[in-house]
């Protein structure tokens, strides 16, 4: 355990240094501060008016609900996008010739090795992440006075979803060692994949008639990883407060992360440098 | 008790497909003794850096086994007894010479006081104190090899494998790292070196080991495999004169004659006492009698040459 959190935590610096890690703050810092001043200039007392005393409080716990939402939402789809940019290369990186000997040389075991590779990453994203959604709902939640601690849930959901994508990074990284086929598998999955099976899952008896399509359709929903919902629907309702109502794309997703997560580390432990 | 014991380890490198195979290491067997340097040599390719990854877990053989310090090579923990200096190492650019040391540090287990001072006191053996804050991206070649070798004392191991440790390294800062070596011999520490420097080799080395295409073709310690046999170095402190020399031509394999010394080569060493025995005879006074050597290097390239013929035969 000692070795994977070293190896996180080396990681992080190494996000530090490349920049990226900057980067994302930075682009966060400049979402934050765009937020500030709106928020500086709307007038909650002018928003409230004209509705009635009684009914005013929901209206403003909904206001900023889904304000939060609104300005969080396309922000996710950002952060994702650049996390994985920003993260592909971390195993690669890794396996470099002269780099993987000595960490190999050292009393580490190759799963200690990945795994610690796989949560540095992780830790980059969440770090980044947290710093966006808590500064936007400490924004928010000062303007109208209304504290939905709800909205925090959507960092363990984004940084959950990344996970997913990043574990198949890793496969891929492990596999080929290099970051370009796994930030473009990740890439079809969340911008193309996910949105097209999600899309066809819920209207497939409108377009689709024969039962094999239908089955391959409803065999790559499952296996792939369902960015969409997660980000969409799941976000929103836990945001909301409404609680998770469909478990299922948590749990498939969760499932293939393990998946991906097994097989690179097998992968990993065969493997000559 | 071994430092390094390898039986019949075999090692077939496969390309992707499998439409291409290279025979690394070939049924090879080795034992290096405890508290020694040990040079292995060889030419490009012929599988002295795959010995040693093997031995560190990070390529597998196909077949044969191999133990570190009496324990397998597969338990990785036992690596915390152990150094390493690859050949063309590469560290994060980011991390600085003092930043390295304390990352391999921790991943050894260390930490604290006792890293920090560790640390500190590798920055100033191999004369990098100064730069210690420095990114190691700014650093020459030279000095990435000595903060390698630092790297490789970190974790102040029992067994130290080398990959070519002068590798770029300037003479005053090689004649550094032959010292540092020798102390390191000195206080038991046993040290295993990949050279293609023969005559550092020569310098500093316990036992030497020849691989060539896989297979170690000989193994002794220096003077061993550098001794010619059956030839000797005779000198006198008397004159030679033309008599004598031609009757020693018309009985006796005469190499070379030169300054008042003959090189020889003899039967057996009775035939070398009747040698002696023969100049005494004449009233010559002899000097010494010292065995023939060559060179590492010329018994190297001879060595490679007959097994290179033999092989394509």
């Amino acid at each position: 355990m000692k070795n994977i959190l070293i190896l996180s935590w080396f990681t992080l610096k190494e996000a530090l240094e490349r920049k990226v890690f900057i980067f994302f703050m930075i682009i966060s810092a400049i979402v934050i501060l765009g937020l500030v001043i709106i928020a500086s200039l709307i007038s909650t007392d002018s928003l409230v008016q004209g509705v009635s005393v009684t009914t005013q409080k929901n209206f403003v716990m909904n206001v900023a609900t889904t304000l939060q939402f609104i300005i969080i939402s396309p922000l996710s789809s950002l952060c994702l996008l650049l996390a994985i940019f920003s993260s592909a290369s971390f195993v690669p990186n890794m396996l470099e010739k002269g780099n993987i000997d000595l960490l190999l040389s050292k009393p580490v075991s190759r799963s200690q090795l990945l795994w610690g590779k796989y949560f540095g990453g992780i830790l980059v994203v969440l770090i980044n992440i947290a710093f966006l959604i808590v500064g936007v709902w400490l924004i928010i939640s000062l303007k109208f006075s209304y504290w939905n601690f709800n909205i925090l849930t959507v960092i363990i959901i984004i940084t959950f979803t990344f996970a997913v994508l990043y574990a198949m990074i890793v496969f891929f990284g492990v596999l080929t060692q290099s970051s370009i086929l796994g930030m473009m598998v990740a890439y079809l999955i969340f911008l193309v994949l996910s949105p097209l099976l999600h899309f066809f899952k819920n209207n497939m008896d409108s377009f689709i008639h024969s039962s094999f399509v239908k089955g391959i359709i409803s065999f790559l929903y499952y296996v792939v990883p369902k960015t969409t919902e997660l980000l969409g629907d799941l976000t929103k309702s836990l945001a909301s407060g409404k609680g998770i109502n469909d478990y299922q794309p948590v749990w498939t997703s969760a499932l293939f992360l393990l998946l991906m997560m097994y097989l690179s580390t097998l992968a990993f432990r065969k493997k000559d440098f | 008790m071994y430092a390094v014991e390898v039986q019949s380890l075999t090692k077939i490198y496969t390309s992707s497909f499998g439409k291409k195979k290279v025979q690394a290491l070939t049924d090879l067997n080795l034992n290096v003794p405890p508290g020694i340097i040990y040079g292995l040599l060889g030419p490009n390719g012929a599988g002295k850096t795959t010995l040693i990854k093997i031995l560190l877990g990070i390529v597998f053989p196909v077949y044969g086994t191999a133990k570190i310090l009496n324990e397998d090579i597969s338990n990785y923990k036992i690596k915390n007894k152990l150094g390493f200096l690859p050949e063309n190492h590469k560290y994060p650019p980011y991390l600085t010479g003092e930043s390295v040391l304390k990352y391999f540090g921790r991943l050894n287990g260390m930490s604290g006081k006792a890293l920090d001072n560790k640390t500190d006191e590798l920055l100033s053996l191999v004369k990098l104190i100064k730069w210690k804050k420095n990114k190691v991206k700014t650093y020459s070649k030279g000095m990435m090899q000595r903060l390698g070798l630092a790297q490789a004392l970190i974790n102040d191991p029992e067994l130290i494998f080398l990959d070519e440790p002068t590798d770029g390294v300037d003479p005053i800062g090689r004649k550094e790292i032959r010292d540092i070596l020798i102390d390191l011999k000195n206080s038991s520490k046993t040290i295993f070196l990949n050279s293609h420097l023969l005559s550092e080799v020569e310098l500093i080395t316990d036992r030497v080991g020849i691989l060539n295409k896989g297979k170690l073709i000989r193994e002794g310690t220096v003077q061993e495999l550098t001794e010619k046999k059956e030839e000797f170095i005779i000198s006198f402190s008397s004159e030679l004169n033309e008599e004598i020399l031609n009757e020693f031509k018309s009985k006796y394999n005469l190499v070379r004659a030169s300054n008042g010394s003959l090189n020889v080569k003899v039967a057996d060493l009775n035939e070398l006492n009747n040698l002696i025995d023969l100049f005494r005879n004449r009233g010559l006074l002899l000097r010494e009698v010292m065995p023939q050597k060559s060179s590492l290097e010329e018994m190297f390239i001879s060595l490679i040459t007959e097994s290179d013929k033999q092989n394509s035969q």
